[in-house]
């Protein structure tokens, strides 16, 4: 890739001074708008594919870049690498003031934050006489490096490629960290990204700092190639051409967006024929594409590549369905097969020991299970209804502990309330001896509490293994600096956790299932993955929802010895929700029933069977 | 001041009523709708086209251009929204910028750039209370706002439809369990909140004086801020916050009216700070 951008910096001069016929400074020019529009996607296509959020104030991002870049080199003659790097700290100080406010709250709020930043700034502060020169706008000069300017559109070019190439490679570092992973878990569910240990909102400001910042730079850019910033060039209109680039190239592929957005720089300019038509079928386009092809180009350009590659499942990209292999969900039809359901024998003979490896970064002690959890008295309230009303329990270090009890009981509640999605109205929770009550979730889960879900808490367009990578997110030590630059000890902790993660699928005996992505699996599969991204987090207490939901019998019973194997041989400590009650008596040491937000029996599993206050909440007998 | 007040009032009826729609779609479908704005704009090109062009009687025209704008919410709903159920919530709320920019190119071919004018069905001279003046435009404003925002209210406190609509946001299967369609629920919802554009779209050219396409861009602000201050979610919220803003802009727009792009400034100050200190609006409720 490196040796791409620079043959193609290369070539622009060499071949405009050749054949200057052909390759004409217009020419010359058209290519620079197309590659800078190129570059200030790219940013755009970070914050909508990878982390979920738009920004509807694109132009005034550009346009704090460009107008930053005009002061800097036109108005006080200062280089243009010091203008690139103030106006990267412009832009990226700008989304962080309008992004905190936003970003705290769930859902799209920035999408109104920065519509109201883009109208701002375009009609009041791109038009103050005394910052941007009024309506006239800045000269933006042409580079200079030491004697030698950037006169010719051929150098000038040559300038945009090297630039582009390195926020083309930083773009890729962020997308193949820790840090880009995070924005795909956060784009998909909030909680389970927060499960993982990731804190939500300051990766959510991340990105739009890092768009800020970008952003700006391509700005600073653009001013350059048209030669001056001035307002009109940073209209409302302009930030919606950017979100529907984006969209046509197919949020989340680099190479799709910026072919589609240098077209719509280069083209305008040769295409006049249409007559204006362009701003009809170019949101028409968008819409079709929307509804009729979400890929948008990425796709298709991923589709003829892997076609001319041969590669079938490209990364495990495409939609194809995994093949049931020998002993994978065989025989269920459906969702219903667990890896390993159609051999039971077999995978409890071949793994005879977890061979889990030892989680990156985290003692001995810690990682050895062994965790405790207890909860004191802890009453939630959902307007006027008690959800949880007064419970206490421990759960035993080592050992499985069971809680069952019909549906609305508020089991699920208890344990959101355990992992800090849901505050309760009073009550304590003890996580290893400390009180972890006011902590937000991201920093329960760092302090060793793991959680499966209801719904499969891992994210659906990643493969196997990045979810497995994904989970290790709190063991992956490196800042987000050297992430960016894919510096050695990022790109080792990288190695590491990859290696980690395929070690489990082997241990688990699912390493052929590694390269696909997860939706791609069946049901049990799932699980079982759900359950070995929760074991890789080495948490000291485990909370599993329901983890034999959709499975057939005889994948639930497959499940339970995984899960005494887990107990057994790395001494995890388990709280279990669960319906089926095969599973509960076959693992569990000590069991609670809930109903109605209160404990109703507690003791052994064979025990609080035969309760009769257990017997009446189960068959519906009458309640008192 | 009082006339100062009193016109940010009759002003901030209409952004009320922008927001309304706005709201309508968000509360019950968790939908930022920028295509608002340009349906808005769309109908009043219609009504352009018919009161002018073709030489139809005021109220006749409007009417007509009111239901493309209701034809455009469901056709929207119907070829796009339903389609994508399920979609993550960001792409419908690129689709919308999708609908916004097709309606904003279409009136560009139809129509051109240039400003044009819809006259006014009065020939009155308005209104004089005390020493303040409020214009035919205005009164109308104030009068459909009113009308508008009263029956929300009933229709979504007294009626079966209009409940279903407001239990479907939280439970869709719960609410296809009791027999309702949901899919005309949507429908509906969309035509509705269309239909509010359109009005907002045309009683806003007449205090105007004159359209062109995109010319609800700025307003597109103002109606989200008011929905903000009202707290996205609350129908009263939203009138309640369209007054809020549009008195907001005349005291603005009063005091430094030398500084061009003020009232933007100020609205994105207004949403950023009742995000940072109160996400649920002066009468949403918590979640």
């Amino acid at each position: 890739m490196v040796l791409f951008f620079a043959a193609a910096a290369a070539l622009a001069p060499v071949l405009s001074r050749v054949a200057p016929g052909t390759f004409t400074p217009y020419l010359m020019l058209m290519l620079c708008f197309g590659l800078t529009y190129a570059l200030a996607a790219l940013p755009l296509n970070l914050l909508m594919g990878y982390a979920g959020q738009i920004s509807l104030g694109h132009a005034a991002f550009l346009g704090l870049g460009a107008f930053a870049t005009g002061i800097i080199t036109g108005r006080d003659g200062l280089p243009f690498l010091l203008g690139l790097a103030v106006s990267a700290l412009v832009g990226g100080l700008s989304a962080l003031v309008i992004g905190l406010p936003a970003l705290r709250l769930r859902g799209l709020y920035l999408a109104l934050v920065t519509l109201g930043f883009g109208l701002a700034m375009f009609s009041l502060v791109f038009r103050l006489r005394t910052v941007t020169g009024g309506y006239a706008g800045v000269g933006v000069p042409r580079p200079e490096a030491g004697t030698f300017v950037f006169s010719r559109n051929a150098d000038l070019l040559a300038l945009i490629v090297v630039i582009f190439g390195l926020v083309w490679a930083l773009d890729r570092n962020v997308v193949r960290s820790k840090v880009g992973r995070a924005f795909l878990a956060l784009r998909q569910d909030e909680e389970v990204a927060a499960g993982f240990g990731i804190d939500v909102a300051r990766y959510k400001l991340y990105a739009f700092v890092l768009y800020g910042a970008l952003s700006a730079v391509a700005g600073a850019v653009l001013g350059t190639v048209i030669g001056f910033a001035q307002q009109e060039s940073f209209t409302f209109d302009v930030s919606l051409l950017f979100v529907a680039i984006v969209l046509l190239g197919g949020a989340r592929s680099r190479a799709g967006v910026a072919v589609a957005a240098f077209f719509f720089g280069f083209l305008p300019r040769y295409f006049s024929f249409l007559h204006g038509w362009e701003l009809v079928a170019a949101p028409a386009l968008v819409l079709y594409s929307l509804v009729r092809h979400p890929g948008g180009l990425g796709q298709s350009l991923e589709l003829l590549r892997s076609a001319r590659f041969g590669r079938a499942v490209g990364r495990g990209r495409q939609g194809a369905p995994v093949a049931d292999g020998p002993g994978l969900g065989g025989g269920g039809a459906g969702g219903d097969g667990a890896a390993g359901d159609s051999g039971d024998e077999d995978t409890v003979a071949t793994v005879t020991r977890l061979a889990l490896p030892r989680p990156v970064g985290v003692d001995g002690a810690a990682a050895s299970g062994g965790g405790t959890l207890e909860v004191r008295d802890i009453v939630v309230r959902f307007g006027g209804l008690a959800a949880v009303d007064g419970v206490s329990l421990a759960v035993d270090p080592g050992r499985i502990t069971g809680l069952i009890g019909p549906n609305g009981a508020g089991k699920s509640t208890l344990f959101n309330t355990v992992s800090g999605f849901v505050r309760p109205e009073r009550g304590t929770i003890l996580l290893g001896g400390h009180d972890v009550s006011s902590l937000p979730p991201h920093r329960r889960a760092a302090l060793g509490l793991g959680r499966t879900f209801q719904q499969i808490g891992l994210v659906k367009d990643l493969t196997v293994v990045d979810n497995l990578v994904l989970a290790q997110h709190r063991l992956a030590d490196y800042g987000t600096p050297s992430a960016l630059g894919h510096l050695p000890r990022a790109a080792r902790r990288e190695r590491e956790m990859t290696a980690r993660a395929r070690e489990t699928l082997v241990a688990l005996d699912l390493e052929r299932l590694g390269i696909h992505r997860l939706d791609q699996l069946s049901h049990g599969q799932q699980r079982i993955v759900e359950l070995a991204a929760a074991l890789l987090t080495a948490p000291g207490v485990l909370l599993l929802d329901e983890p034999s939901a959709g499975m057939s019998p005889a994948a639930a019973e497959a499940l339970a010895e995984r899960l005494l194997q887990v107990r057994d041989e790395l001494g995890q400590t388990i709280l279990l929700i669960e319906h089926h009650l095969p599973l509960v008596m076959a693992t569990c040491t000590t069991v609670h029933v809930m109903d109605a937000g209160r404990l109703l029996a507690s003791g052994p599993p064979a025990e609080v069977q035969s309760d009769p206050a257990v017997v009446t909440a189960y068959l519906g007998g009458v309640r008192v | 001041m009082a006339a100062v007040i009193v016109s940010g009032i009759a002003a901030g009826a209409v952004y009320g009523l922008f927001a309304l729609g706005l709201v309508l779609v968000y509360k019950t479908t968790r939908v930022l709708n920028f295509a608002q704005a340009e349906i808005g704009a769309f109908s009043t090109f219609v009504a352009y086209a018919l009161i002018v062009n073709a030489g139809l009687p005021w109220g006749l025209g409007a009417l007509l251009a009111l239901g493309a704008a209701a034809a455009v919410g469901v056709g929207f709903e119907r070829a796009v929204i339903r389609p994508l159920v399920g979609a993550p919530r960001l792409t419908l709320v690129v689709a919308t910028i999708g609908l916004g920019l097709l309606l904003g190119g279409l009136e560009v071919k139809l129509w051109g750039i240039d400003p044009k004018l819809l006259p006014t069905p009065f020939h009155g001279s308005g209104l004089h209370v005390a020493d303040v003046y409020l214009s035919p435009p205005r009164l109308l404003a104030l009068g459909i706002t009113a009308a508008a925002g009263l029956l929300s209210v009933w229709f979504f406190r007294r009626t079966t439809f209009g409940l279903a609509l407001l239990a479907a946001a939280h439970d869709v299967v719960g609410v296809r369990l009791t027999g309702i369609r949901l899919r005309h629920l949507s429908a509906f919802t969309w035509g509705v909140s269309s239909v509010l554009g359109g009005m907002a779209g045309i009683v806003i050219s007449l205090s105007l004086g004159a359209f062109a396409p995109f010319f609800l861009n700025r307003i597109m602000l103002l109606g989200f801020a008011a929905a903000v201050v009202g707290g996205m979610t609350s129908l009263p919220g939203a009138l309640l916050g369209g007054i809020v803003i549009g008195v907001t802009e005349a005291l603005v727009s009063h005091f430094w009216i030398s500084v061009p792009g003020l009232v933007e400034a100020v609205m994105f100050g207004t949403i950023v700070v009742f995000l940072l200190v109160r996400p649920i609006g002066l009468l949403g409720r918590a979640e």
